[in-house]
């Protein structure tokens, strides 16, 4: 229905003088023409003429006024007529001839009338359809125009353009407007417009439906509201009145698509407007072109973005399923997101030992502002789970996701009031639109995945992509998880399948359920054979080995103390060091053999005796020697003075000897030794050691020297084979306890010159043949009692030989003997 | 006067003990290995044997052991003098009926004076709590 109801007593107004023109003219004509027929009366023409120029005045007067006309010129004609011409009749009655007359008049008067009437009716009705035929086609034309500029949009912006150029030319009008319906159908908001001053359409970028406004009122009764003129407008509008653009006519019409009212369109014109039905319909279905352009613009633009959100969601699917390492994929999914669908993406978990949460990942566009953001993240105090006004730990809390759409300033300004870092941070950065949504892990909430817009507001379409995502996120994370919880496990298999140390698990029933290759070493019990029994149960010696041990607590396992104890196994008697720690589910201990480090404990101990021994035998010579000297009380012949003073200096030199020894021993094995080689003839040297030992040697021990084969010149340090040389002597004279032929035999050769030192006295059995050159190590003391010695001697000499590019080895029988043997590189 | 046998593969050591020893008033014998010592004690019957422990052959623990065993010599006292000084070291000599434990280096002017010592506290039976006080720690 068109709405003007209010305009009817002007349209009146209008049409009044038109009707005032045509009935002056008929009336003229119905009466001029039969007077100018009466006229001829006095020219005396027969009857017949003048009834037929009457005749021809009726119609004429039919012609001018209608049938009121012609009647009228019927009494008009039919007075005169009868009076002037048709002298048959008597004045006072209507003869024969004077009836017919009269009926021939208004024959003529009616029929003229009637054709006439029909004939301008046809013609009147012929000029209307060509009238409307050439307006139709003109509407056709322009509403053809406009659908095929629709036609090659595209995108609904391209369809806006369409509506707001070929529309508004196709109207007629100077500028156009188009508002959408927002999705809760209460608002109307401006998305294009063209020949609007801007300054008038900011105040009603977005305006209710149910507001007093043409375009409201239009899209509420779905029908096009025509407003002729600004005065009209400000009368039916008057919020409008003073704020709007000044202008003239105004149209507004509906845009309802398939499923109702999408918005509205506002064309307004140069100067105020009548609006025939048929430009009311051009305008109307100019609105239905739009909607159903826009419509399919958009829905077009829908489905090209349910496309892209689904190759998002395929590529993200991708992306997160290729690595197990989560790091990077969180990276380049968060990349990812900030490409497609955000300003900036975070990934943040939940620390559950602290209860803190961790950022994980911040991504944007830029790569400086994602470094910029990085370095904030850095120093910003954590949050933690419980803090009640971060968003990010709300939706961990309650495993629900966050939607805002805009987000308040009040929230920035408390976060900024809360943490001056935050604060600092977010004056660089927009927030328009958050969202923040839950990993998850079946009913656990690990995490949040942080989506923010700086300049749009995220939609529902948004939204549920967001969910995609971070449920495909939350999917990957937990993987990655199990994998690296499954690799950690593999690994810790792997450790303890290799570490040195047995570990051992024991259940609650103190079972074993894990028994590890170097526990099955130690006690010589294979796993198969101990698994899921009672460890003491196989390995009896396991009672005495857990004894002693103090069990600590799972939760300070640092406090357990090794037990070190002696155990008997089938892989032979072991010294065993045992901790162990108990936690809920049972017992796990840690077993080392420490039995090499016991031997070696127990020879440093007796080194530690031996050398404090061979140091206060000396010590307590000189010592004893001077206290004596010192008496005054006695009188000490000068002979046996000379001998305290004798045995002051060679007990001195003796202790000398010893501490040289130890520390010699120190720096061969700190490297610190350097051994000069050069030729030095073995024969003097071994001349000159001989009779050196002679001074020292018991009675009963013979000293010899024999040479075979060439000259026996080596490249040696002569100095440190002297040394070699002396020990050897000492040692073969020491343990010659009942004398007997030591010997230094020289071999020389081409390539190699040998010295070998041989005794005849207690022999080295062969099981200690090697040992003998370890530190400290000293034979069997039930064989060699009493015979006293650091255990370094033989230790120094093979370090000094092999320095010299030679070897020293052993060769001997229990009982038969020994023979020393020294090889060095002939010189 | 009492008879001091002095056991020690160390002529040194023997020596410096007789010079002063013999100053003081004891008289002296020395034997340089386990295995003369018993031969001497067998023979001389000392009123005291001041015995190293570190010597070749049979050691100063066997001679005592021997000594110990043997009804002859086993009231014959024996006080130890070793480089050796741990506490072990003590226990053991307590254990096979040691009177004392001079660990070297000593002072030679002190040891006619221990000598005399032991043997007076001996005369007063006090040998038991002689040997006893060879367990004491330090």
């Amino acid at each position: 229905m068109i709405s003007d109801a209010a305009p009817r007593a002007k349209a009146r107004g209008a049409r009044w003088p038109r009707l005032t023109v045509r009935w002056a003219v008929a009336a003229a004509v119905a009466l001029g023409a039969p007077g100018l027929v009466t006229l001829l009366a006095f020219t005396s023409v027969r009857t017949v003429v003048p009834g037929l120029l009457y005749t021809v005045a009726i119609i004429l007067a039919t012609a001018a006024g209608g049938r009121i006309g012609g009647l009228a010129a019927v009494a008009a004609s039919a007075y005169p007529f009868f009076h002037f011409f048709a002298s048959r009749y008597d004045r006072n009655q209507i003869n024969g001839e004077g009836a017919t007359a009269l009926a021939v008049f208004v024959l003529a008067a009616v029929f003229g009338s009637e054709v006439l009437r029909r004939e301008r009716s046809a013609r009147e009705r012929a000029e209307r359809v060509v009238r409307e035929s050439a307006s139709a086609l003109d509407a056709a034309a322009r509403l053809q125009h406009v659908a095929d500029a629709l036609a090659t949009a595209r995108t609904p912006q391209e369809v806006l353009d369409a509506v707001l150029t070929e529309g508004v030319r196709a109207a007629e009008a100077r500028g156009g407007l188009i508002a959408t319906l927002s999705e809760d159908g209460q608002w109307l908001e401006v998305v294009a417009s063209r020949g609007y001053d801007m300054q008038y359409i900011e105040p009603f970028r977005r305006f209710p439906v149910s507001g007093n406004f043409p375009l409201s009122e239009a899209v509420r009764t779905r029908e096009g509201v025509f407003v002729r003129s600004e005065a009209e407008r400000d009368e039916r509008y008057p919020e409008l009145a003073g704020r709007s653009q000044p202008g003239h006519g105004l149209v507004c019409v509906p845009l309802v698509g398939e499923r109702g009212a999408i918005g509205g369109l506002v064309f307004s014109f140069p100067t105020d407007q009548e609006f025939p039905p048929e430009r009311r319909a051009l305008k109307v279905a100019l609105g239905r072109q739009a909607a159903i352009a826009l419509e399919r613009a958009w829905f077009s633009a829908a489905e090209q973005a349910l496309r892209d959100r689904l190759s998002f969601l395929d590529e993200a699917t991708a992306l997160l399923t290729s690595s197990l390492d989560l790091q990077r994929t969180l990276e380049s999914l968060a990349s990812l997101a900030v490409e497609r669908l955000a300003d900036w993406c975070a990934i943040d978990v939940l620390v559950e030992e602290t209860g803190e949460i961790e950022g994980l990942v911040v991504a944007h566009p830029d790569p400086e502002r994602k470094k910029w953001a990085e370095e904030v993240r850095a120093r910003t105090r954590p949050t933690r789970i419980d803090d009640d006004f971060d968003l990010t730990a709300r939706v961990m809390r309650t495993g629900e996701p966050e939607f805002l759409r805009q987000v308040p300033h009040e929230l920035i300004d408390e976060a900024a009031r809360r943490d001056p870092e935050a604060a600092a941070a977010l004056e660089h950065i927009s927030i328009r639109s958050a969202i923040m949504l839950p990993l998850r892990a079946g009913e656990r909430t690990f995490g949040a995945l942080t989506l923010i817009a700086e300049h749009r507001e995220f939609d529902n379409a948004d939204f549920a992509l967001g969910q995609q995502l971070s449920a495909r996120a939350a999917i990957a994370v937990e993987n990655a998880r199990l994998y690296r919880e499954a690799e950690r496990r593999a690994e810790a298999a792997l450790a303890l399948a290799y570490v040195g140390d047995g570990v051992v698990l024991l259940d609650e029933d103190g079972r074993v359920r894990f028994w590890n290759s170097a526990a099955a070493a130690i006690t010589g019990v294979r796993e198969s054979d101990v698994t899921g029994r009672v460890p003491v149960e196989v390995l009896p010696a396991w009672e005495e080995l857990t004894r002693l041990a103090e069990l600590a607590d799972a939760e300070t396992p640092e406090r357990a103390r090794p037990v070190t104890v002696p155990i008997e196994t089938a892989a032979g008697d072991r010294w065993v060091a045992v901790t162990g720690v108990a936690f809920d589910e049972g017992v796990v201990y840690a077993l080392r053999d420490v039995s090499d480090e016991q031997a070696f404990e127990r020879a440093r101990s007796d080194f530690v005796a031996t050398a404090s021994h061979e140091l206060r035998t000396p010590l307590a010579a000189v010592y004893g020697a001077a206290r004596t000297l010192r008496r005054t009380d006695i009188e000490i012949p000068a002979e046996q003075r000379d001998r305290f003073l004798e045995i002051i200096v060679s007990e001195t030199e003796r202790l000398t000897a010893i501490v040289s020894q130890i520390l010699l021993a120190g720096q061969l094995e700190e490297g610190c030794v350097d051994v000069s080689t050069s030729a030095t003839d073995l024969r003097p040297l071994a001349e000159s050691a001989l009779d050196s030992a002679r001074l020292r040697a018991p009675e009963g021990v013979e000293l010899r020297l024999e040479q075979n084969g060439g000259r026996a010149v080596a490249l040696a340090d002569e100095d440190k084979l002297r040394q070699v040389l002396v020990n050897l002597l000492d040692n073969a004279i020491k343990y010659s306890p009942d004398g007997g032929d030591v010997s230094v035999e020289l071999t020389g050769g081409a390539g190699r010159v040998r010295l070998t030192v041989r005794d005849g006295g207690l022999g080295i059995p062969r099981g200690e043949q090697e040992r003998i050159f370890e530190k400290f190590y000293r034979l069997d003391p039930a064989l060699t009692r009493g015979v006293g010695g650091s255990g370094l001697g033989l230790f120094i000499s093979r370090e000094l030989v092999s320095r010299m590019g030679g070897s020293l080895t052993v060769r001997s029988e229990p009982g038969e003997g020994a023979a020393f043997v020294v090889d060095l590189p002939a010189a | 006067m009492p008879l001091v046998l002095l056991v020690d593969d160390e002529r040194a050591i023997r020596t410096i003990c007789r010079v002063n020893l013999e100053a003081d008033g004891l008289s002296v014998a020395e034997a340089k290995d386990g295995a003369e010592a018993l031969e001497e004690i067998r023979r001389k019957q000392p009123s005291l044997v001041l015995l190293d422990v570190m010597m070749p052959g049979i050691d100063g623990w066997g001679v005592a052991e021997q000594l110990a065993a043997d009804a002859e010599t086993r009231d014959i006292p024996v006080v130890f003098l070793s480089a050796r000084a741990s506490h072990e070291d003590r226990v053991h000599a307590m254990r096979l009926g040691a009177v004392g434990y001079i660990v070297k280096p000593f002072d030679p002017l002190e040891l006619a004076g221990t000598v005399r010592e032991v043997l007076e506290r001996i005369a007063r039976g006090e040998r038991e709590q002689l040997n006893r006080d060879l367990a004491e720690p330090g």
